[in-house]
């Protein structure tokens, strides 16, 4: 910062240029809404605000079933992913093979969703095929359409999905715990579990909270892997995207884009406010601890 | 330790007298060692048995043979053959100039925005300006992309901008349904990635190095060259093949924003699903695997990739 | 495998191994019931590891360990008979002082009444009464301290671990909690193990010390016995501020032995044991050194070896005056600062230095 006096206008210009980055990612998102208020749909000359749009979205027995699809997959998925996330970051923290498991956990992050939901799929069906083989041999049959397609395999493409985000975001809020307060507890007579859950739970909660979040937006957004791996059901997005490619776009399709949209920045937003807020405090708590007050 | 020692002495008073006594199978499940030790390794198994070997394994289903609804075992290169004596090939050539291209457009939008928030921006408040790159990367690709389509279509908001702004007169249709339309839609989809891990590089980087390079009066031209660009090398890779695989491996962004024809790996596969090509689906996915691996693979010998997670280990 | 009850500690042949390195080798010692045992030690030489050992927060890789002569190796910390005091950041965030100190006794289910006037006691004891209400970060560091002991403390545990608690503070602040501790300690007469790379510290509450290095359980004593007569080689070099010769032993006869140093001969005392050829280190204090005048060098009784003086630093209390001797090798002489320096010395200037016979102490390792 040492020379922002000198030349407070390239500084203001680049900040002015990150906001314009900002406003370029995120215009497409606000005018898809825009456009879902007007009762004229796209391209039309004039502007009349409308719900109407919405109105039609929430008639649709369709989009509400896909709705509630959407909402059980985004719950599994909080309840898997998020505390699977947290075991990750606890075993992370105690590997000894660091690099070989984050590589493991990071690495669905790089593989695109067609290439990994169709590996998937795959090797769903061959497990089927296994399971049924297996099953005739034996003469057992309660294994039978463990992964046929549906709820559990979409829900397994998802997990993949956002487990990596909850496990770093996790990581990031464990990374400023003490581990010395757990063996503390633990000295004090707190088993495992107790330290765990009265000592270091507590202060990681925002990373949990903030990782459910992120979880069920990944989710909820989820298009590809979903509708490789989901069998007979529809979820919102599958819907908003075989309705646009069968019908074209129509005004539903941008209430529908909005609709998704304006979920996300709601959940996100929170979050953010809520771990700023959080994280405000605990930098003030530092700082008192930085400076300790006079004995 | 023999078993007569531990009881011959009565244990003054202490805790932990009774837990002592505690039968094996109460150790096993309550104790550290037993059951609870197992639940650390589901992650790990998980990521293996849903992870880890189906990707593997695309490589020995890309070699079976095809049925008509199904594959069965066996040793053929014909998906392979289909795909590079095919159009395809070339389609898939073409998307990784369109992926390659986003890569170059996505550093040299973002990766100064990472360099500038580490360097300028005061340290408490860095985190807080890079989250608001979290909003739009978080908001899914899909709605982006398909919410590009009224951005960028003959009567949508760029052309109206532009001719707002008296750039263009007639509006250009050049956009939508070209490939221009496609690297556009990457740029836009994948850029916060660039600003992330640029940024979780340059946080291993001390702000005095900075201090110490305007100190010693280098230029901003060889500072970025020779300070900033060396230390962030991780994860200006790591950012640019994310967004080189993704970018090839989409399949929306061409299916939504390419013309007709429009293709890359993803699209490719997924239609190659849809088709119970199942072979070809998975050369292609093992192509694309091999190819990500063989990049990270190739960034881990030359920049250390770990360096990135310093900040979080 | 001997057992005994009076015994707070006993650790039988305990080694630590991470991967090819041994962090711990093969250690063996016993603590009285009652004592105030210092781990001292250079960093990175495995007393901190020996602690966590004790305390189980680590397994050993081999080896025992018995905590009033039962054996807890199997057994995790919130299992044994100790607890442990930590270095820094060991404290609840989210949980006032009272709550803190009073957490171990929750755990144990005690009624609300009794645990509220038992955290009251113990922070009486550390001195913070009053400040049960207080949050961890609205404390000093020594304060923060001071309610991990207390926390520690409430539990009546048999043994309590103290790891480096004292690092963390200015040198002023160290000095009087290090009284601190060892006032509370005769308070309580439980057994404190403290683990330390400070030797005054270390000198000023043990009532016996060990000397943990490379792993290895070097020497142990009471600290005055590891300060005047240090076994071990590495003792000497370690503790207090010895000077050492490498030398050979060329005669013994009973308790004397006669080492050459190459550019001298001298006399030592504790030549016990030692065989004429043999190879030893001769160390000798630097407050018992003594620069002579000649008339003191003709007076004999003393073992005088010649030096060219080089400079002098003023400690306050004392004085170093550095010397070099024959063979290049340069060592200090320590004297009290007496107000009008006796006598001063140039640079380059050839000085005798001189010490008792009894003052050497000879090293066979």
């Amino acid at each position: 910062m040492m020379d922002t006096y000198a030349n407070p206008w390239a500084y203001r210009a680049q900040w002015a240029y990150l906001l314009i980055i900002v406003g370029a990612l995120m215009a497409p998102v606000f005018y898809t809404i825009y456009i879902s208020f007007n009762e004229h749909g796209f391209g039309a000359q004039i502007y009349d605000f409308t719900w109407d749009w919405y109105v039609v979205l929430f008639r649709n027995q369709q989009i509400i079933d896909s709705l509630s699809w959407t909402a059980y997959l985004g719950a599994a998925t909080i309840l898997t992913a998020v505390p699977m996330g947290l075991i990750a970051a606890k075993y992370y923290k105690r590997t000894r093979h660091k690099v070989v498991f984050v590589t493991l956990m990071l690495s669905p992050l790089f593989v695109p969703a067609d290439i990994l939901g169709s590996a998937l799929l795959v090797y769903f069906k061959n497990l089927n095929r296994a399971f049924e083989w297996l099953g005739d041999s034996l003469g057992v049959t309660w294994f039978y359409g463990w992964f046929e397609l549906g709820f559990f395999t979409a829900l397994v493409g998802l997990i993949l999905w956002t487990v990596p985000y909850a496990f770093v975001v996790i990581l990031i809020t464990m990374s400023r715990y003490r581990v010395q307060q757990t063996e503390a507890a633990r000295s004090c007579g707190a088993t495992a579990w107790q330290a765990f859950w009265q000592i270091e739970f507590p202060q990681i909660r925002v990373g949990v909270f903030s990782a459910s979040a992120f979880v069920f937006i990944l989710s909820f957004n989820e298009y590809t892997r979903t509708s490789l791996l989901k069998g007979g059901f529809d979820t919102f997005t599958t819907v908003l995207i075989s309705h646009m490619f069968n019908t074209g776009m129509s005004g539903d399709s941008y209430a529908m884009g909005g609709l998704v949209s304006v979920i996300s920045m709601a959940v996100i937003g929170a979050v953010l406010v809520y771990t700023l807020a959080k994280a405000e405090r605990l930098e003030r708590e530092a700082r008192a601890k930085a400076e300790p007050v006079a004995a | 330790m023999t078993a007569e020692t531990s009881p011959a002495i009565e244990p003054p008073a202490g805790r932990g007298r009774d837990i002592a006594a505690k039968p094996r199978w109460r150790r096993f499940l309550t104790g550290e060692d037993g059951i609870q030790k197992v639940v650390f390794y589901i992650p790990l198994v998980f990521m293996t048995l849903f992870f880890a070997l189906p990707v593997a394994l695309t490589l020995v289903w890309s070699v079976f043979e095809r049925t008509r609804f199904w594959m069965e075992p066996g040793f053929t290169l014909f998906a392979y053959e289909t795909f590079f004596t095919s159009a395809r090939a070339e389609n898939f050539l073409h998307a990784m100039m369109h992926s390659a291209g986003a890569v170059v457009i996505s550093f040299v939008l973002g990766f100064p925005i990472a360099v500038f928030v580490r360097r300028r921006v005061p340290e408490i408040a860095q985190h807080r300006v890079i989250l608001l790159f979290i909003l739009p990367f978080m908001i899914s690709e899909l709605i982006r992309i398909f919410a590009l389509r009224p951005v960028l279509s003959r009567h949508g908001l760029l052309n109206s901008f532009l001719m707002d702004i008296g750039v263009i007169s007639e509006p250009i249709s050049a956009i939508l349904f070209t490939p221009l339309g496609v690297v556009i839609g990457e740029v836009l989809s994948f850029l916060p990635f660039m600003v992330f891990s640029g940024f979780l590089a340059m946080e291993a980087v001390q702000k005095y190095v900075f201090e110490v390079c305007d100190d010693l009066g280098a230029g901003t031209v060889s500072t970025f060259k020779d300070i900033i660009v060396p230390l962030a090398a991780p994860g200006i890779f790591a950012g640019s093949v994310f967004i080189f695989v993704n970018g090839l491996g989409v399949g929306l962004i061409p299916n939504i924003l390419g013309g007709p024809g429009a293709t890359n790996a993803g699209s490719i596969v997924f239609e190659s699903i849809v088709a119970l090509d199942f072979p070809l689906a998975m050369a292609v996915s093992a192509i694309m695997i091999v190819t990500l691996m063989a990049l990270l693979y190739i960034g881990h010998r030359l920049f250390d990739l770990t360096r990135i997670l310093e900040p979080i280990s | 495998m001997s057992q005994n009850a009076d015994n707070a500690v006993e650790v039988i042949d305990l080694s630590k191994n991470y991967g090819p390195v041994a962090a711990l080798k093969e250690v063996s010692f016993s603590i009285e019931s009652g004592k105030y045992f210092v781990l001292l030690g250079p960093s990175g030489g495995g007393k901190t590891t020996l602690l966590r050992l004790i305390g189980g927060f680590i397994k050993p890789s081999a080896g025992t360990v018995l905590l009033h002569g039962r054996d807890v190796t199997d057994l995790a910390p919130n299992e044994r008979p100790t607890s442990m005091v930590f270095q820094s950041y060991a404290l609840f965030p989210h949980m006032s002082v009272a709550k803190n100190v009073g957490y171990g006794l929750k755990l144990r289910r005690m009624r609300k009444a009794e645990l509220d006037e038992r955290v009251e006691e113990m922070l009486a004891m550390v001195g913070l009464e009053g400040y049960g209400a207080r949050m961890p970060h609205e404390l000093s560091g020594g304060q923060q301290q001071r309610v991990q002991l207390a926390r520690s403390l409430v539990l009546q545990s048999d043994v309590l671990l103290l790891d480096e608690p004292l690092a963390a503070l200015d040198a002023k602040l160290r000095k009087d909690m290090c009284l601190e501790l060892k006032r509370i300690q005769e308070k309580v007469g439980i057994t404190f193990i403290h683990v330390t790379h400070n030797q005054e510290e270390a000198m000023t509450v043990a009532d016996r010390i060990a000397i943990v290095a490379g792993g290895e359980l070097v020497e142990q004593g009471a600290p005055r016995d590891v300060y005047e007569r240090p076994v071990r080689r590495f003792t000497a070099d370690f503790i207090g501020e010895n000077n050492l010769f490498d030398g050979r032993v060329t005669k013994t006869g009973g308790n004397a032995a006669t080492v050459d140093l190459d550019f001298a001969t001298v006399q030592a005392l504790n030549g016990n044991g030692l065989a004429a050829g043999q190879a030893v280190a001769l160390s000798i204090r630097s407050e018992l050194l003594g620069l002579l005048t000649p008339a003191d060098a003709e007076n004999g009784g003393l073992q005088t070896i010649p030096a060219e003086y080089l400079e002098e630093v003023y400690l306050g209390l004392t004085t170093s005056h550095l010397v070099r001797l024959p063979n290049g090798q340069e060592i200090m002489v320590r004297t009290l600062s007496n107000g009008e320096a006796a006598a001063t010395f140039e640079p380059g200037q050839t000085v005798t230095v001189g010490w008792k016979t009894e003052a050497a102490r000879l090293h066979p390792d």
